[in-house]
């Protein structure tokens, strides 16, 4: 698709690790969901199908790759119990802040379309990450200690 | 001569690389041929300059803003404080050269004063700094992709902060 050399195995690496975070992702807010109402639930099953579609293309885009998609585990154990409200909003900021670290391995990659894909990916798991957090962060995806403080020469 | 110059030394050069070219390189041959990486440097500016542009914008809103309005910018205000020092610890000015960093820009014109259209504007200026960072993002390296990437991001999440504001 990109160049006659196909893409590297750091990129195929980088595409599946996206996925297996969509993976979380998907099962995550599928738990989440159940413990919300109302508004809450109904974003949670917008965030769920948004993630459902992402690990589609995700999957789409290995193949057409030449890679066999990973697969979702069949149970995750959960970063968070949940049993109430709250800690399904708590739940659904820790996957977001997965998926964004991931798509952030995407941006690495230097074919322009895989970028683009993951620095747009990383908009959307940001957005919803702020809308479960009420607040909003510097740094989506990043880890603190890559952030690195005023240097000087 | 080291054959794989550390990044801190490649973008040291980058700096210094225009005025050994126009002098025909008189000195330093260490620094003749560094391996092209003038994009990096210009590409830090430039989100640098937009950084500030938004600060300003910010101030030039929050000067007519009441104090409630002003303190709940403040939170996304601090975050481009924090995007602006980021990218400024990745530029890497070497001492006693003649400061390039880009001065503050001038104050942006055309901000509105009614409250409603000025949080309008932060927020459509907001969409098209997340749009544009996303732009630059072939011609970085990945390290610095990443990170414009990022506040890319944060300035998306701004966007909608700032059009709930902008409704009230």
């Amino acid at each position: 698709m990109s160049g006659s050399s196909g893409p590297g195995p750091a990129t195929i690496a980088a595409l599946q690790a996206a996925l297996a975070a969509e993976h979380a992702a998907v099962y995550g807010y599928g738990v989440a969901g159940a413990y919300l109402t109302g508004a809450s639930r109904a974003t949670a099953t917008a965030d769920w199908v948004a993630h459902q579609v992402t690990r589609d293309t995700l999957e789409a885009m290995l193949r057409s790759r030449g890679a066999q998609p990973v697969a979702a585990a069949a149970g995750y154990q959960l970063p968070v119990a949940v049993r109430t409200p709250a800690e399904a909003a708590q739940l659904a900021v820790i996957l977001e802040d997965r998926v964004a670290a991931a798509y952030l391995g995407l941006v690495a990659v230097t074919a322009a379309a895989i970028r683009r894909f993951g620095a747009e990916q990383l908009q959307a798991s940001a957005l919803r990450a702020a809308a479960w957090r009420g607040s909003t962060v510097a740094f989506p995806g990043l880890p603190a200690n890559s952030l690195a403080g005023p240097r000087h020469v | 001569m080291a054959a794989h110059p550390t990044r801190r030394v490649v973008l040291a050069a980058a700096v210094t690389l225009p005025l050994a070219a126009v002098s025909g390189c008189g000195g330093a041959d260490v620094l003749a041929t560094p391996p092209r990486p003038a994009a990096d440097v210009d590409l830090l500016r430039s989100a640098i300059a937009a950084e500030q542009l938004m600060i300003a914008r910010y101030g030039a809103v929050t000067g007519g803003a009441t104090a409630a309005v002003s303190s709940a910018l403040e939170p996304l205000l601090a975050e481009h404080r924090a995007h602006l020092a980021q990218l400024r610890s990745r530029l890497i000015v070497p001492a006693g050269s003649p400061t390039p960093s880009p001065r503050a820009p001038a104050a942006p014109a055309g901000v509105p004063s009614a409250p409603g259209a000025a949080l309008a504007y932060l927020r459509d200026a907001e969409q098209a700094a997340a749009a544009a960072l996303l732009g630059r993002l072939p011609h970085a390296p990945a390290s610095l992709a990443q990170l414009l990437a990022s506040i890319s991001a944060s300035e998306a999440t701004h966007v909608p902060v700032l059009g709930r504001m902008a409704a009230r």
